[in-house]
């Protein structure tokens, strides 16, 4: 078994939230005019990565299924005349690096994952293999856009970040994975997320050989 | 047994595919001095201004349903060495920039909702999976021109950990209106031809298709991977520190397990000027007197998919005991370490592996052999 210690939380459930409501309630975390580019995915990674303050030696695992889906359809609307801006926007990871990039904050080690399915599996293990003292696991979606619909977008916004150390002392919890168990298994982003915001354990066949093993103190 | 934090890691088999062929045909395509690139409506079927794209033979940009690159990722698929990929203990990791995107462009040109199957990211993996046979244990990584590096990475960090036997990296990224309209936006995919590491008026890239996979395994023998390193500089969307101290911080522990080898370094260099200086000076101060190689000149930016398509024909030059020089790169150019023409590689004993990523992402390893 791999496992880490849960030493911070932070969530955004802004539920029906529009894009103008987040940027109006979250510009303070951010330099002056820095928001005005911004996505509302971007926005509320911001929201929950600002508590955890992000350093150049933690391990930033990023997980979203769905990404910029807002940016990627504008970007996709703007053509024949492209828009620089929007294509920029619209590339995965560019939620966490729209926050990164605004606080100037460098990272060393900065793993962003895309997928379905199994996407809460492989973003833990990486975070839990992680190099460094303290890796920061975070994930996040923002509601679906009017046009591309088909499964190209989340129902919900939501965003969630897990510090995650080592150390047992002091902590909030334990994210840990096993091995053997099902030989499939599944747990969707806004699933984790409803677990974490809650502090309800998990325990679940989350991927092939791996189980997913949630625990709060 | 050795601890699996001693043993090197081990490629026990690398391919890919690029508008050249594969890697043997790419590499001598290069030696020979062959530019896949040519001049093409930047939006393909629907026109606009020239620019330097390489698709695979006959390829349009506009996509088909299902992708007519599917055909490709199946030839390379079948080099693969047989293991149950996507299993517990055979994780796959898919790394690519733009996935299927091309395929929402399709449909939001079209109105065709067959696109929708390989349009987002994990639609395009599960498609690819379901059609090569794969379990679900596959990882997506996703993060622009860097993601090949860190597929790589996280390959070996499972293999480490004891969670994996074998690691399969699958890579790819095929050009499509979405992103050549882009970068067109960005004004660096123009109407030049791209010159890597040449101290031009003004830089161009080119962008290519490219498809490319390795599998790791912890282990002696052959071609290893070590040092593998990432940096992060949350510096700029599309530039880089102008002191270039992401490129030198990303290449500290590699030129620490380089120390004393007699290297090559096979660069990212796409043709951007200011890009294309911090990294070649860099990479001079780094290493000294190490000659710098970029293929995008020739085979275009493969975007997501360009460390490990790069991987696979540092391995072939390797084999072929002949590095290819920087295609269309010009005099003068940044540093004297730039080699343009071709050169045997018997004498040397290392290869640096580079890339670069917006938002100012790094990612180099070294490669060897024993």
């Amino acid at each position: 078994m791999i496992e880490r210690f849960i030493h911070a939380v932070a969530v955004e459930d802004p539920g029906p939230e529009e894009p103008a409501q987040t940027r109006d309630r979250l510009r303070d975390l951010f330099p002056p005019g820095a928001t005005r580019r911004m996505t509302q995915l971007g926005l509320v990674i911001g929201g929950v990565l600002h508590p955890l303050d992000p350093r150049e030696t933690d391990a930033i695992v990023y997980a979203s299924t769905h990404a910029e889906t807002r940016a990627l359809e504008a970007y996709l609307a703007s053509f024949p005349n492209a828009s620089p801006m929007l294509f920029q926007t619209s590339i995965h990871p560019s939620a966490v690096q729209q926050v990164l990039i605004a606080w100037e904050r460098p990272v060393g080690q900065f793993f962003p994952l895309a997928g379905r399915l199994q996407i809460v599996a492989h973003a833990v293990q990486t975070a839990l293999l992680a190099s460094g003292s303290r890796s920061i696991l975070c994930g996040g979606e923002e509601r679906k856009p009017v046009l591309l619909g088909q499964g190209a977008g989340s129902a919900i916004t939501f965003a969630f970040a897990l510090a995650l150390t080592p150390d047992p002392a002091g902590a909030l919890g334990a994210l840990a994975l096993s091995g053997g168990g099902a030989p499939d298994g599944r747990l969707l982003l806004c699933d984790f997320f409803a677990a974490v915001r809650d502090r309800r354990p998990l325990r679940q066949a989350a991927a092939p050989g791996l189980e997913l093993i949630l625990s709060w103190t | 047994m050795a601890p699996p934090d001693s043993q090197p890691l081990r490629l026990r088999a690398t391919g890919c595919r690029t508008a050249l062929g594969d890697a043997r045909a790419t590499c001598a395509g290069l030696l020979l001095g062959r530019r896949a690139l040519e001049l093409l409506p930047v939006l393909g079927s629907e026109g606009g201004d020239p620019v330097p794209l390489a698709p695979l033979p006959g390829r349009n940009l506009m996509e088909t349903a299902p992708p007519a690159w599917l055909s490709c990722l199946d030839e390379l698929a079948a080099e693969i060495p047989p293991a149950p990929w996507g299993s517990a203990r055979h994780p796959v990791f898919v790394t690519s920039s733009n996935f299927g995107v091309g395929s929402l462009y399709a449909v939001q040109r079209t109105g065709d909702p067959r696109h929708f199957a390989t349009g987002m990211p994990f639609a395009t993996v599960e498609f690819i999976g379901a059609r090569l046979g794969w379990g679900t244990n596959v990882t997506v990584v996703s993060h622009a021109c860097v993601s090949a590096h860190v597929g790589l990475l996280l390959a070996e960090r499972g293999l480490r950990a004891g969670l994996a036997d074998r690691a399969l990296v699958f890579s790819f990224d095929f050009i499509s209106p979405f992103v050549t309209g882009g970068f067109h936006a960005l004004k660096i995919l123009n109407g030049g031809m791209p010159a890597p590491f040449s101290a031009r008026a003004t830089g161009s890239i080119g962008l290519g298709d490219g498809a490319a996979f390795a599998v790791l395994e912890l282990g002696q023998g052959g071609y290893r991977l070590s040092a593998q390193a990432t940096h992060n500089e949350m510096h700029h969307f599309t530039g880089n520190r102008p002191d270039g101290a992401g490129f030198a911080t990303c290449l500290a522990p590699v030129a620490a397990a380089a120390a004393g080898r007699r290297l090559w370094i096979k660069g990212h260099g796409t043709g951007t000027l200011e890009a294309g200086r911090l990294e070649s000076v860099t990479l001079a101060s780094v290493f000294p007197g190490a000659p710098l190689v970029s293929w995008k000149g020739s085979l275009g930016h493969t975007l997501g998919s360009c460390g490990l398509v790069e991987l696979a024909v540092a391995i072939a030059a390797l084999d072929s005991g002949r590095t290819p020089g920087t295609i269309a790169a010009e005099p003068p150019c940044f540093t004297d370490t730039v080699a343009i023409a071709p050169f045997a590689n018997g004498g040397f004993d290392g290869v640096v592996l580079a890339s670069n990523a917006f938002g100012g992402a790094h990612a180099a390893c070294l490669l060897s052999h024993d």
